[in-house]
């Protein structure tokens, strides 16, 4: 089925070949390249300011890379901006959360539902019954996620003013509400405590298996990404430093020296 | 209350709602007077220039309106189909100068096409209705029609898009919103509604000229939405009929009443920064309503 030309391989989820970014003087991203394989754990580490929320920016296509591109199932998405690349299966969360803070918790997730909501436009205003119907399954589509994350209880509270590790979780279910294929998450764990890190890790794996979800992972928790991810690659001032299974990353010297600082 | 106020106060309603329309996807737009003032032309145009909308009886037909409003809205419409995309990139205060613009550039052409006769603009524009009460029962209608869809709109996909987009742009585009586009349907709703409205005014008015859509029509419209709140569409009709009555009803103070209005424009934001109607407020009035009238029995929990 998905054969690369020459019939090496299969093609990969994701492909970012040599991207590069570049803000005035300041090389964010420089010829970055990765492959994601469809349903693993890929996690993205690194110190602070080395280039990982602007490589999940240019995946998601709110930031175009000044150069380099990234690919899907082998096709080129320049071009195509947030929301039709959410369109062909990338859903994200934020780093610093973008809720829809007046909406309610059960709103959000609706509105992750878009797509799924299309509806012929008389049916819908004046109410027809393949629009209820329609209605209908929608909110048992978000009763179901809110469920799995543990949110049905806050389902008609304002997102915005849920307690933040409720506010985490809201992100990741509206981004599941898409129906992704790739779900990119910009350090989950973030202002959680250890016991919630850990349901976090748990929750992961659940919803990995529930969808069939490729997962790219961003996150500072070092030993939670040695035990959740397949692969991890390592950036440093917009380089790729390392990649390669968990235990590898551990040990390669330039990790090392990136995270505890150079021998002079 | 007279009816030609209330006449007036309706209009102001349908303005206001049409100002609110951009605002529910967080668009501040004050190009609402200007589409106002195409659809008035176009009405004032087509019944005192082509004998078929103007009729021969007392009164013009009212299938005539009707197709002007259609007209009216339709060429408003296109405007802002065709402006919009490069306008609606702006955000903020920058897509509010450049909406003002606008309304100044249709101004200007209003004033100087050959067709639109001048400062003077066009008048002995015939009556549908023999006296201001059918006015009023008609815009009653339409208001009603507006609020309806509004109303729906709460239910609908396009509806939730707007408020996502409204809360966060770049979040909305993330769940595969077309912000682009939905931004655009709200702005050029917001002209259709306003260029029916001008149509209507402008049978209404008798006469039509360039002063409909003016700087100062874009404040006074963007001020029925800051008083009213612009959250939930009730705002707006309040905002649009009170504000539109209070300089008439401040009449007997003589000039003070430009003082008057001005501190309720001023003091309004300032002790009600949400606007009057607020989901608090109409959930409160839904529960006193509704023990008035179940008395001893338990009110309605409000959602």
């Amino acid at each position: 089925m998905n054969q690369t030309p020459d019939g090496t391989g299969p093609v990969p989820l994701l492909q970012v070949e040599a991207v590069s970014c570049r803000f005035g003087g300041l090389l964010a991203l420089d010829q970055v390249s990765l492959a994601l394989e469809e349903g693993e754990i890929f996690g993205l580490i690194g110190p602070n300011g080395a280039g990982k929320t602007t490589l999940f920016n240019v995946i998601s296509g709110l930031t175009p890379p000044s150069g380099g591109r990234c690919l899907w199932r082998g096709a080129p998405t320049t071009g195509l901006g947030a929301s039709g690349l959410n369109r062909l299966g990338i859903a994200r969360t934020f780093q610093n959360l973008r809720l829809f803070e007046s909406l309610s918790v059960r709103e959000n997730v609706l509105v992750g539902l878009h797509h799924a909501a299309r509806a012929p436009l008389l049916g819908s205003l004046l109410g027809s019954g393949a629009f209820r119907r329609q209605q209908g399954q929608l909110q048992e589509r978000v009763m179901e996620l809110l469920t799995l994350l543990e949110l049905e209880a806050l389902a008609e509270q304002r997102a915005g003013d849920l307690p933040y590790g409720d506010r985490r979780r809201l992100e990741i279910a509206r981004a599941l509400a898409t129906a992704p294929r790739l779900l990119l998450l910009d350090e989950p764990a973030a202002g959680m405590n250890p016991a919630e890190k850990d349901d976090l890790r748990r929750l992961i794996g659940t919803i990995r298996q529930h969808f069939t979800l490729t997962v790219l992972i961003i996150e500072h928790h070092v030993p939670l990404m040695m035990q959740l991810c397949d692969r991890l690659a390592v950036l440093n001032f917009g380089r790729r430093i390392a990649l390669g299974s968990p235990a590898e990353v551990r040990t390669d010297p330039r990790v090392i020296e990136a995270y505890l600082g150079g021998r002079p | 209350m007279d009816a030609a106020l209330l006449e007036q106060m309706l209009l102001g309603a349908l303005l206001a709602l049409s100002v609110y329309l951009p605002l529910r996807c967080g668009q501040l737009s004050l190009a609402t007077p200007g589409f106002y003032a195409v659809g008035g032309y176009v009405a004032a145009l087509l019944s005192t220039g082509v004998p078929a909308f103007a009729g021969s009886g007392a009164t013009s037909p009212l299938p005539a309106l009707l197709a002007e409003m259609v007209l009216g809205g339709a060429l408003a419409g296109l405007i802002a189909l065709a402006i919009g995309g490069p306008v609606l990139r702006l955000r903020g205060i920058y897509l509010a100068i450049a909406t003002i613009a606008l309304v100044e550039i249709l101004r200007v052409l209003n004033l100087n096409l050959p067709f639109t006769g001048g400062a003077m603009g066009i008048f002995g524009i015939p009556q549908p209705f023999a006296h201001a009460e059918g006015y009023v029962l008609f815009t009653l209608a339409l208001l009603a029609l507006a609020c309806w869809l509004c109303q729906r709109l709460e239910a609908l996909r396009l509806g939730r898009a707007m408020a996502a987009i409204r809360d966060d742009e770049l979040a909305a585009a993330c769940v595969g919103i077309d912000t682009p586009r939905t931004k655009l349907i709200a702005f050029v709703a917001s002209a259709v509604l306003a260029g029916v409205t001008g149509a209507l005014a402008a049978h209404f008015f008798n006469s039509w000229n360039a002063r409909a859509g003016s700087f100062d029509a874009s404040i006074t419209t963007l001020a029925f939405v800051v008083f009213g709140g612009s959250r939930l569409w009730p705002g707006p009709v309040l905002g649009g009929l009170v504000l539109t009555a209070l300089p008439e009803l401040l009449r007997p103070v003589g000039d003070l009443r430009l003082i008057l209005f001005g501190a309720v424009i001023l003091l309004g934001p300032l002790f009600f920064p949400q606007g009057l109607v607020t989901a608090e407020r109409l959930h409160w009035l839904a529960a006193r309503l509704g023990r008035g009238r179940h008395r001893g029995r338990q009110a309605p929990q409000a959602p």
